[in-house]
C-alpha cells in the first residue's frame, strides 16, 4: 500500500507508551465502538417509530387526530433526547425502602425526584464484582434486559454508574417474588401451579427467543407485577452467544498490573459451597427450618443450587434446556412444598442433582395428578430427552396444560393480586428482614466524569419510553 | 485530465510526502454503511432539540480521543504538551488563537488551548438555561400539512425557540462545533501517528471525525470555508464513498482531488 507520494507508514509500536496510555487506548477503543453500536440501534428504533407514526397518520380514523399524533411523537422523541443528554446519578432519586438483596448488591424502591415516578433501582458494587469475576454477569444482565421489549421481563430504563457502583433502573414489580408467596402459602393447588408454570413458560420462551439462556430460573427471580402476573428478574447468570460475554474477554481487559492480586479465586455462583442448611426432607419440623433459612440462602453468595440442571455442573456444555429443568423443579416445589433435591446442605443437594435418576421421588402423602408427575419427570431428566429441547411448544402441549390458552394469560386474573394501597406499597416485600439503613453515599460524581472502570464502559444505557410524563 | 486535480491538491500546500492520514489505506472506518441516518433530524423533532443532542454526543466522542493525549502518564507528562505542540495548530498553515479577557487573540500551547476549550464548552452544555433538560419544556417540529396550530403561533424566530432554547443558542452551537473542529484538526495534524496510529485507534478516529463532519455540515453548524485544514481528507472521503452523494459534506468536497489521492495510492 505504500506509495512514494505518501509518508511511509511507520511500524506500529504500542509498547513505547506508558501504562496510562495503554489503559486509555482500550477505553477509547471501546467507547468509540460502543457509541456507534448504540447510535445505530437508536437510529433504527427511531426509524421504526417514525414508520409506525406515518402508518397511523394515514389511517382514516385518525384524520382528526393527526396533529395530536404528530406533536405527541415529536415531544416523546424530544424527551428521550433530553433524557440522553442529562447525567444520571444517584442523587436524582430518593430512596423509599430497600426491597431486596443479593450478594452483589441490593434493590431499592426509589422515586425520581424530577418527575415523581417510582422505580426499582438495583445497585451492584464494582469492587465485589471485580474480585469475584462477575463482570460478564453484569454485562449479560444489562444486555438481556436492554434488548428485551417483552412483557415477561422487567423493563430496564437506564443504567449508570459512579465510582463505587453500577445501577440498573428498572420497573418496580410491586407484587414481590414467587419465593415470598411460596413461603406464605407453602403449597399451591394444581390450578394455581398451572397458572404460574404457564406464565413462566412464556417468560422463558421470550428470553430464549432473544438468544439468551437465563441459567438462574428460581422462585426469587420470578417477580409479580401490579396484577400478580410474573416477570423475570436477575439475568446475572444469563448467557448469550456474544463475544463480550465471555469471561476470558474481561480477564484480558483486566490484565493491568495494578489490580491482579485476588483475581484467581473463581466466584462462580454455580459452584457449590458452605453454609450448611439443616434439612431432612422426611422431617416436617426441619422442612420448616429449611423454609425459614431459604430467604437467607437467597441472600448468600452462592445462592441455592436447588434449581440448577446437572449438566451445568459439568464442563461439557449445556444449552437452552437447562431453563426447562429449573422450571420442572419449581413446578415440583409448588405442588410438594419444597424443591425435589432439598437437602441439609448445598453439597448434598448437588450430589442429589447429579444423581437425579435415583434421588427424584414424590412423597406418598401428597396427592399429585398423573399428568403433573409425568410433566415433572419429563423435565427433570437428561437434556437429550428433556421436554422443551425442541421449543416451548412441546411443554405447552403436555396434557397437564390442556385447556390453557397461552396467548391470553396476561389478560386473565392472577391467583394472587397484590393488595396495594399506594404506588410505594411494599407490603409484598420482606422489608423488616432487610437492613434499612442508608448506605454510604458514593464518592461524589468525581472531578473526572470519565473516570470509570474500564470493563464497565458501555454499561450506560437509556431506553426510549413511551410514557414520559 | 488530472491537471486541475493536481493544481487543487497543490493549492492546499500540503507537506511532501503527504501525511499518512491522507493515504486512502489509512482513511478507513470501524463502521460501514450510511452514517447520514445518524445525523439526519427525525421529522417530528424540533431543530434546536436535535442540534443540542448532536452537540453533546459529538463532544463526548471528541473527548474520548482527547483524553488519550491529554491525561498524565505516570511520569506526569501528557502526550500533547508545550514541547510537542507549542501552538494550537493544524499543520504549518493553520494555527488558532484564543481570545483573552480583553478580547485579544493570544497564542497558546495546544494543551492549554484544549483546557480552555473544554472548560468553555462544558460550561455551556451544563448550563440548563442554554441546554434545557426539563422534560416538560419540549416541543415538536412544524409540518405544514399537519400542524396548523403551531403555525398560528407564527414562524420561529430562532432555532430552538419553541423548545425553550435561548436566542443565542444556535450561534453558541456553531462556535462549539468550530472549536471541536479545531481540536479534531489538531489531532490529525499533530497526533495522528503519535499516538493514534501506534495505538491502533486511527479507524476509530476516522469514523468519529467523519460522522462529525457529516453532522456539522448537514445541520449548518460549520461553513464550507471553516473546513479548510481538513479539506483534502474530506475530498478523499467523498471519493471513497464515506460521504454519500446526497450529503452536504460531499457537496463541499472537491471530488477530483479525492479521486487523485486514490489514484496516487494505486486504489482508483
Ligand atoms: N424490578 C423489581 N421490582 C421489585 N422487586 C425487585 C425487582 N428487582 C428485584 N427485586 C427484588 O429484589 C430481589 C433481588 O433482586 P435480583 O434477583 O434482581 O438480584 P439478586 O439475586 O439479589 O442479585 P444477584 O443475584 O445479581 O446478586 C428479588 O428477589 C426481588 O424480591
Ligand atoms: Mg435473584
Ligand atoms: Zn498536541
Amino acid at each position: 500500500m505504500s506509495s512514494p507520494e505518501f509518508a511511509p507508514p511507520p511500524e506500529r509500536r504500542t509498547d513505547t507508551y506508558g501504562r496510562n496510555a495503554a489503559y486509555n487506548q482500550k477505553k477509547c477503543f471501546q467507547v468509540a465502538q460502543g457509541f456507534f453500536l448504540d447510535a445505530v440501534r437508536r437510529a433504527r428504533e427511531r426509524n421504526d417509530r417514525l414508520k409506525d407514526l406515518e402508518r397511523r397518520l394515514e389511517s382514516p380514523e385518525m384524520l382528526l387526530r393527526r396533529e395530536q399524533l404528530w406533536s405527541h411523537s415529536g415531544k416523546l422523541e424530544a424527551r428521550y433526547l433530553r433524557f440522553l443528554r442529562t447525567k444520571e446519578q444517584l442523587s436524582n432519586y430518593s430512596v423509599v425502602k430497600t426491597i431486596g438483596k443479593g450478594y452483589f448488591g441490593e434493590v431499592k424502591l426509589v422515586r425520581k425526584i424530577q418527575d415523581g415516578r417510582v422505580y426499582a433501582l438495583k445497585r451492584l458494587f464494582k469492587s465485589e464484582m471485580i474480585s469475584k469475576e462477575q463482570l460478564p454477569r453484569v454485562r449479560a444482565e444489562r444486555d438481556a434486559l436492554a434488548e428485551s421489549d417483552s412483557e415477561w421481563v422487567t423493563k430496564l430504563y437506564t443504567t449508570f454508574q459512579d465510582n463505587t457502583s453500577l445501577y440498573m433502573l428498572m420497573e418496580f414489580c410491586p407484587g414481590g417474588d414467587l419465593m415470598t408467596i411460596l413461603i406464605k402459602f407453602q403449597i399451591f393447588s394444581e390450578d394455581i401451579t398451572r397458572f404460574y408454570a404457564a406464565e413462566i413458560i412464556n417468560a422463558i420462551e421470550a428470553v430464549h427467543n432473544l438468544g439468551f439462556i437465563h441459567r438462574d430460573i428460581k422462585p426469587d427471580n420470578i417477580l409479580l407485577d401490579r396484577g400478580g402476573h410474573i416477570k423475570l428478574a436477575d439475568f446475572g447468570l444469563s448467557k448469550s452467544f456474544r463475544k463480550d460475554h465471555d469471561s476470558r474477554y474481561y480477564q484480558e481487559l483486566l490484565q493491568r498490573p495494578a489490580s491482579t492480586s485476588q483475581m484467581t479465586r473463581p466466584g462462580n455462583r454455580v459452584s457449590v459451597n458452605i453454609d450448611a442448611i439443616q434439612l431432612t426432607v422426611s422431617n416436617r419440623s426441619q422442612i420448616n427450618e429449611w423454609r425459614r433459612s431459604r430467604r437467607l440462602m437467597a441472600y448468600s453468595s452462592v445462592g441455592t443450587p436447588d434449581y440448577i440442571a446437572p449438566e451445568l455442573f459439568y464442563d461439557q456444555g449445556y444449552s437452552f434446556e437447562i431453563d426447562w429443568w429449573s422450571l420442572g423443579t419449581i413446578i415440583y416445589e409448588c405442588l410438594v412444598g419444597w424443591p425435589p433435591f432439598a437437602s441439609e446442605n448445598p453439597q448434598d443437594t448437588y450430589r442429589k442433582i447429579v444423581n437425579w435418576q435415583h434421588t427424584l421421588f414424590f412423597p406418598d402423602d401428597i396427592q399429585l395428578s398423573h399428568n403433573a408427575v409425568h410433566l415433572i419427570r419429563c423435565m427433570i431428566t437428561q437434556p437429550e430427552n428433556r421436554l422443551g429441547r425442541n421449543g416451548a411448544i412441546e411443554i405447552k402441549s403436555h396434557p397437564f396444560f390442556a385447556g390453557v390458552d397461552f396467548t391470553t394469560l396476561r389478560r386473565i386474573r392472577a391467583p394472587f393480586e397484590p393488595p396495594l394501597t399506594s404506588d410505594i406499597d411494599t407490603s409484598c416485600f420482606p422489608v423488616e428482614d432487610l437492613p434499612q439503613t442508608e448506605d454510604p453515599t458514593p464518592s461524589p460524581a468525581g472531578a473526572d466524569e470519565y473516570e470509570m472502570f474500564l470493563p464497565f464502559i458501555g454499561y450506560t444505557y437509556k431506553r426510549f419510553q413511551t410514557s414520559y410524563t | 485530465m488530472m491537471g486541475s486535480a493536481d493544481e487543487a491538491l497543490n493549492a492546499y500546500q500540503l507537506p511532501k510526502p503527504l501525511p499518512i492520514w491522507l493515504n486512502p489505506a489509512y482513511a478507513r472506518h470501524i463502521v460501514k454503511g450510511n452514517f447520514m441516518t445518524l445525523s439526519a433530524r427525525p421529522k417530528t423533532v424540533e431543530e434546536g432539540e436535535w442540534v443540542a443532542h448532536q452537540v453533546v454526543e459529538h463532544y463526548r466522542n471528541l473527548w474520548n480521543f482527547v483524553r488519550v493525549i491529554y491525561e498524565k502518564e505516570e511520569d506526569g507528562k501528557t502526550l500533547c504538551n508545550s514541547t510537542t505542540c507549542p501552538r494550537m495548530s493544524a499543520g504549518a498553515n493553520h494555527s488558532y488563537t484564543w481570545l483573552n479577557s480583553r478580547f485579544e487573540p493570544i497564542e497558546l500551547p495546544a494543551f492549554e488551548y484544549i483546557t480552555l476549550m473544554q472548560r468553555w464548552i462544558s460550561g455551556k452544555i451544563d448550563d440548563t438555561k442554554m441546554f434545557p433538560t426539563e422534560a416538560s419544556g419540549v416541543s415538536f417540529s412544524h409540518n405544514p400539512q399537519i400542524t396548523t396550530t403551531a403555525l398560528l403561533n407564527g414562524p420561529d424566530e430562532w432555532v430552538g425557540k419553541r423548545s425553550g432554547f435561548p436566542q443565542e443558542f444556535f450561534g453558541i452551537c456553531q462556535t462549539i462545533f468550530l472549536q471541536m473542529f479545531r481540536v479534531y484538526a489538531h489531532l490529525y495534524w499533530a497526533h495522528y501517528t503519535e499516538p493514534f496510529y501506534h495505538l491502533n485507534l486511527e479507524k476509530q478516529l476516522n469514523s468519529c471525525f467523519s460522522h462529525f463532519v457529516l453532522t456539522a455540515t448537514a445541520l449548518d453548524l460549520l461553513k464550507p470555508q471553516e473546513l479548510e485544514p481538513m479539506q483534502p481528507l474530506i475530498d478523499l472521503w467523498a471519493a471513497n464513498g464515506t460521504f454519500p452523494p446526497e450529503s452536504k459534506a460531499y457537496e463541499y468536497a472537491n471530488l477530483k482531488v479525492g479521486q487523485r489521492l486514490l489514484q496516487l495510492a494505486g486504489m482508483a
